[in-house]
């Protein structure tokens, strides 16, 4: 590793630092004055409370995947890669993508549980778009790199611009590929949104007092959804010959 | 010489990748309706050159050209011109075949299809222009019941042959071929030169190669060119049996490279 990748991946880190810090202290402390900790019930009750949430959540999650792919085609298609700005932006996707997912519900959860009601739209609205947009951007721009060069090469200089290479050509070739990071995304939220099921029915059943806790079968469909949509993620990914 | 005579006139054209200088000051005439070779040590800028003729260069980056390109008498760096318009005067053969990956049928009107109204092309048209294509390559007799064949499944032989025959709907003026036969074995690379020297007279072609025996082979005009430079331009024979300068000699009596 040189210096000025040394450099840029510092710059990228501490950028997507003070990122993090300031949506901490925006989460807890500037809402923290109207919250109320622990003992009072936070809206959600149940399980099936929090799945409508979550349902309700899809439109955003559908437009934040749009929006992911859009600019992930944009900064593979319209950045030059030797700007530091690409090389920055790409670091930080790359920081956050390789996250585990269990660390943002684990945040969500800390957020989510000592959080009052109107915030936790909120909260679920960042959880959704730090899991899904850096994963997406990350997958849908190997799935452009994966479009082989020649291609490219014979549709510009035939005369296509950059919007005809594109369209009819590097998106038709990399869509598998595309769809095959949605449903890793889609398969991460419905872990996360199992994890969460649990925790709030666990905390439902210790603030009633009741002795024993059963697991819903909600989390058992959203997790054999999990891991279908997994299975589903690595058929789609499979390299395969033009 | 008359300019009318020449396809493609540079004068002192000088490029750079970065600080890197890969053109020297280069002047060159390439006659129209004939087959000109341009050899060289490798990394000495014949594809470069070549690319500067459809301005396929500039996608990378990087890339300072100083000098003046006219082709068929018009700069091409003037500000007017149309890179759609360039490129449908210019079709490139690369040195890898590479069909795009849909069938061969769409492939000879992909060309087409861009550079006209959507919708514009009727069915039959299409079949027409796709018959005269395959068959001005001689692949008509070989293809026409795999038009919905994908092209990437052909012979590689037949990929190259279908890579010229996708530029000709475009009525091009001039083919640039970057090595079009390193990919192929020698009876592909024979069918090849056939369809070129065929072909030549109705299209100016510049063509890269490494091959000498190519290089005399097929062309009738030859630039020697040598990190950057370009050393000799004249009539093939005469360059290989009678060369000027000594790298020329050096070169094609295979002493160096």
């Amino acid at each position: 590793m040189n210096r000025s990748e040394l450099i840029i991946q510092i710059i990228a880190l501490a950028t997507l630092t003070i990122a993090c810090v300031l949506v901490w202290v925006v989460t807890t402390e500037v809402f923290h004055v109207e919250g109320e900790i622990l003992s009072v019930p936070m809206g959600i009750d149940s399980g099936s409370d929090l799945i409508d949430r979550l349902y309700s959540m899809i439109p955003l999650l559908c437009v934040a995947m749009l929006l992911s792919i859009a600019f992930a085609f944009y900064i593979e298609e319209w950045l030059s890669e030797t700007t530091w700005y690409y090389r920055i932006i790409n670091q930080q996707i790359s920081i956050l993508a390789n996250i585990p997912s269990l660390i943002y519900g684990i945040l969500v959860i800390c957020i989510f549980l000592f959080q009052v009601k109107e915030f936790l739209n909120f909260t679920l609205v960042l959880a959704i778009v730090f899991l899904v947009v850096p994963v997406i951007i990350r997958t849908t721009q190997s799935a452009i790199r994966g479009v082989d060069l020649s291609v490219r090469e014979a549709a510009y200089a035939l005369g296509a611009n950059r919007w005809q290479v594109i369209t009819d050509h590097v998106f038709p070739r990399a869509f598998p590929k595309i769809t095959g990071g949605i449903f890793t995304v889609i398969s991460r939220v419905l872990a996360i949104a199992a994890l969460l099921i649990i925790v709030c029915e666990l905390r439902t059943s210790i603030i009633q007092d009741v002795s024993s806790y059963e697991i819903s079968s909600d989390v058992f469909v959203l997790i054999s959804l999990a891991l279908l949509s997994c299975v589903l993620s690595s058929f789609l990914q499979i390299n395969r010959n033009s | 010489m008359e300019t009318n005579n020449h396809s493609i006139e540079t004068k002192n054209l000088s490029l750079w990748y970065g600080d890197f200088q890969a053109l020297m000051d280069v002047s060159v005439n390439i006659p129209s309706g004939k087959i000109t070779a341009l050899i060289g040590p490798s990394g000495c800028g014949k594809t470069t050159l070549l690319r500067c003729f459809n301005r396929v260069n500039e996608r990378y980056g990087n890339v300072t050209t100083k000098g003046e390109i006219k082709i068929l008498g018009k700069n091409i760096y003037d500000p007017d011109v149309s890179l759609l318009e360039l490129r449908k005067t210019v079709g490139m053969v690369f040195q890898r075949p590479n069909p795009l990956p849909i069938s061969v049928y769409e492939n000879i009107l992909f060309g087409l299809r861009i550079h006209s109204p959507f919708g514009s092309l009727t069915r039959n048209q299409a079949d027409e222009i796709v018959e005269e294509a395959l068959t001005s390559v001689f692949l008509w007799d070989d293809l026409k019941d795999k038009l919905k064949a994908r092209a990437t499944s052909l012979q590689l032989e037949q990929q190259q042959k279908l890579c010229i025959a996708r530029l000709l709907p475009l009525k091009p003026q001039i083919i640039l071929m970057d090595e079009p036969c390193s990919a192929l074995d020698a009876k592909g690379t024979l069918a090849v030169e056939e369809l070129m020297g065929i072909l030549a007279g109705k299209y100016t072609f510049l063509i890269v190669t490494h091959n000498m025996a190519q290089a005399r082979r097929v062309s009738t005009e030859c630039i020697y060119m040598f990190l950057g430079e370009l050393i000799e331009h004249r009539e093939t024979q005469a360059l290989f049996e009678t060369p000027e300068h000594p790298k020329t000699a050096d070169y094609v009596q295979m002493r160096y490279g």
